[in-house]
């Protein structure tokens, strides 16, 4: 790691479900401005990381930081608080709600009314409430939904679903996002326009950690790349050190004979 | 919130809120005996209660069987305060809307792992839990024996006016009714504010709710304690103006009748439990001169609406009027594809 000091910070994560271990001393730094592919073969162990990454899981043993501060005790929502959002691999958008409603939903934590507004609905909170329906608009013109703000969520297909979930991941204005599995159920096409929004994001200075099963998919976005197997670190590096590396091509591929 | 919570939006909204208190001034005056004036009375307790279930039950999705015992434990606190420790009946009022909010928010809290059925078991046992204290803490409800002679509120003089005086069923009902108008009004502000976008983010996924900063456990206390305040509100008035108080007014009954309220109006929406509550609080009286039928044609009509119109009256006037304003484009109402 170069430079700036990282913004994400693991160290010695394990995770056990009754004998089986998930995820076993894995630690791992992820830098600002940059995009962490997190790879393996299914039932490796990266949607567990994930999860205790965003704290839906609490580690059986290590630590998470976030930017220099201990989060391993928070839950969840406190973390997104510290600036940290995600997506999921099977899609969870409010489907009852519109598209836009969606993303409103994800301002939760930057409404700016006082408490008493919330039952006189005042100046403050006519204000904010115009304003968040103009970021919104925003991140629905960023991934390309604007013109299906008020189609339901649910009725939207299945590429434009995985991208409101990441302009909803947005709105809460995150300094690091975590996608997992982009890829799955798109088309290449739908995969190309999200691998796009990922470099731009990196490019406003976004920390992006995207777990994939797909190898190939990650090669071209990914400044560092963590290859898990089994529920341990198998190697990490630059993709062309994980392109070349034995042990990876091993593990996907098979050991030669 | 979208255009779904209530009908109208903005200006046009206040209207309908002038309207409604346009239509309780002038209710006492088409019901002049005290029959009906009593019934107007039950349905503006009733659509407190209803309006209270739906704000945890229709927006923070938390199936809650328990408003009876709100409701029992607003009309027994502020009643006891008042009898035993010679409380004024608004500070007695306070208390007793407190004591509900708190144990709806202490049971919230006690099942906060709980959601669906489990919290419905959870939420009924409370109910059953309260109804047997009541019933048998002899010493102080006197049990299935009731408190019998409660004072109706005192009377209100403001200076220049004549007094209001609340042994009159009319002001009486004038009363309650402002009361469900002040509730109602309240709870539309709040769940039209980025409350109301909290409370259904939650209904519909806790998981996802939680990945966007939302404290699910937090905001289901806080959906609680509003939802069992109203109760105990009702509860306070239902006390004073019934003048008597037994257990079996808060006996788990009374929950199923407050949850049919809320689903034949429409779950979700504010306006729809008022009208649920109204119709099945209206519904059995006029059917009186049927006897015993009546009972049947009651439960027949609830079973037909949960099967035809799962969205209870506010989702039929919504088609109906969806229908009206554009004839040929029936898709608008549904999936929108």
């Amino acid at each position: 790691m170069t430079g700036a000091p990282p913004i994400f910070h693991a160290a010695g994560l394990c995770k056990n479900f009754g004998g089986v271990r998930a995820v076993h001393d894995i630690s791992l730094a992820v830098a600002p401005a940059s995009v962490f592919a997190i790879i393996g073969p299914n039932g490796a162990g990266k949607s567990t990381l994930l999860n205790l990454m965003s704290g839906i899981y609490r580690p059986d043993a290590g630590s998470v930081l976030l930017e220099d501060r201990d989060v391993t005790g928070l839950p969840a929502h406190a973390r997104v608080r510290r600036g940290l959002a995600r997506t999921f691999q099977k899609i969870r958008l409010f489907k009852q709600l519109s598209v836009i409603d969606n993303v409103i939903a994800g301002f939760h934590t930057h409404h700016r009314i006082p408490a008493w507004q919330y039952v006189w609905h005042g100046g403050a909170f006519q204000a904010d409430r115009a304003r968040c329906r103009a970021q919104a608009a925003e991140l629905l013109a960023f991934v390309g939904l604007e013109r299906r703000a008020h189609a339901l969520a649910g009725a939207l297909a299945y590429g434009e679903q995985r991208m409101l979930e990441v302009a909803r991941a947005l709105a809460t204005a995150p300094r690091l996002l975590l996608i997992d599995e982009p890829a799955a159920g798109l088309n290449a096409a739908e995969v190309e326009a999200l691998l796009d929004r990922i470099r731009v994001l990196r490019g406003r200075g976004m920390a992006v950690v995207v777990v994939e099963h797909n190898m190939d998919l990650v090669m071209n976005v990914a400044d560092r790349v963590l290859v898990m197997d089994y529920g341990e670190l198998l190697f990490e590096g630059t993709p062309r050190d994980v392109q070349a590396h034995p042990d990876v091509i091993a593990a996907y591929l098979g050991a030669g004979p | 919130m979208s255009d779904a919570a209530s009908p109208g939006s903005g200006q046009s909204r206040w209207w309908g809120i002038l309207a409604a208190a346009g239509v309780i001034a002038v209710l006492p005056l088409i019901f002049p005996d005290s029959y009906w004036r009593t019934n107007l009375i039950i349905c503006a307790l009733n659509v407190m209660l209803a309006i209270g279930l739906d704000f945890v039950l229709g927006f923070a999705g938390q199936l809650n069987l328990g408003q009876s015992a709100f409701y029992g434990i607003g009309a027994y606190v502020s009643t006891l305060l008042i009898m035993r420790l010679g409380l004024p009946f608004w500070a007695a009022f306070v208390c007793g809307v407190a004591a509900s909010a708190a144990s709806g928010m202490a049971l919230s809290l006690f099942a906060v792992r709980l959601r669906g059925h489990y919290l419905a078991i959870a939420s009924l046992g409370f109910a059953v839990i309260t109804y047997q204290v009541l019933l048998n803490w002899i010493s102080l409800t006197q049990g299935p024996l009731g408190i019998y002679a409660i004072a109706p509120p005192p009377a209100i003089a403001l200076p220049g006016l004549p007094a209001i005086d609340f042994t009159n069923l009319a002001s009486l009902f004038y009363l309650v009714a402002g009361f469900a108008l002040i509730a109602y009004v309240l709870l539309d502000q709040l769940v039209r504010s980025p409350v109301g976008e909290t409370l259904t983010a939650i209904r519909e996924d806790e998981v996802s709710a939680a990945s966007l900063g939302i404290d699910c456990r937090a905001w289901k206390v806080f959906a609680f304690g509003i939802g069992s305040a109203v109760a105990g509100a009702a509860g306070c008035f239902y006390a004073s103006f019934v003048g008597t108080l037994v257990p079996d007014a808060f006996f788990i009954t009374e929950s199923f009748t407050i949850l049919a309220m809320v689903i034949v109006g429409g779950m979700g929406t504010l306006v729809g439990p008022v009208a649920g509550a109204i119709l099945l609080t209206v519904l059995p009286e006029l059917l009186r001169g049927i006897g015993d039928w009546r009972l049947i044609v009651y439960g027949a009509a609830l079973t037909l609406v949960v099967l035809f119109m799962p969205g209870g009256i506010a989702q039929a006037v919504r088609l109906a009027r969806d229908r009206l304003a554009r004839p040929r484009s029936r898709a608008v109402a549904g999936v929108g594809r």
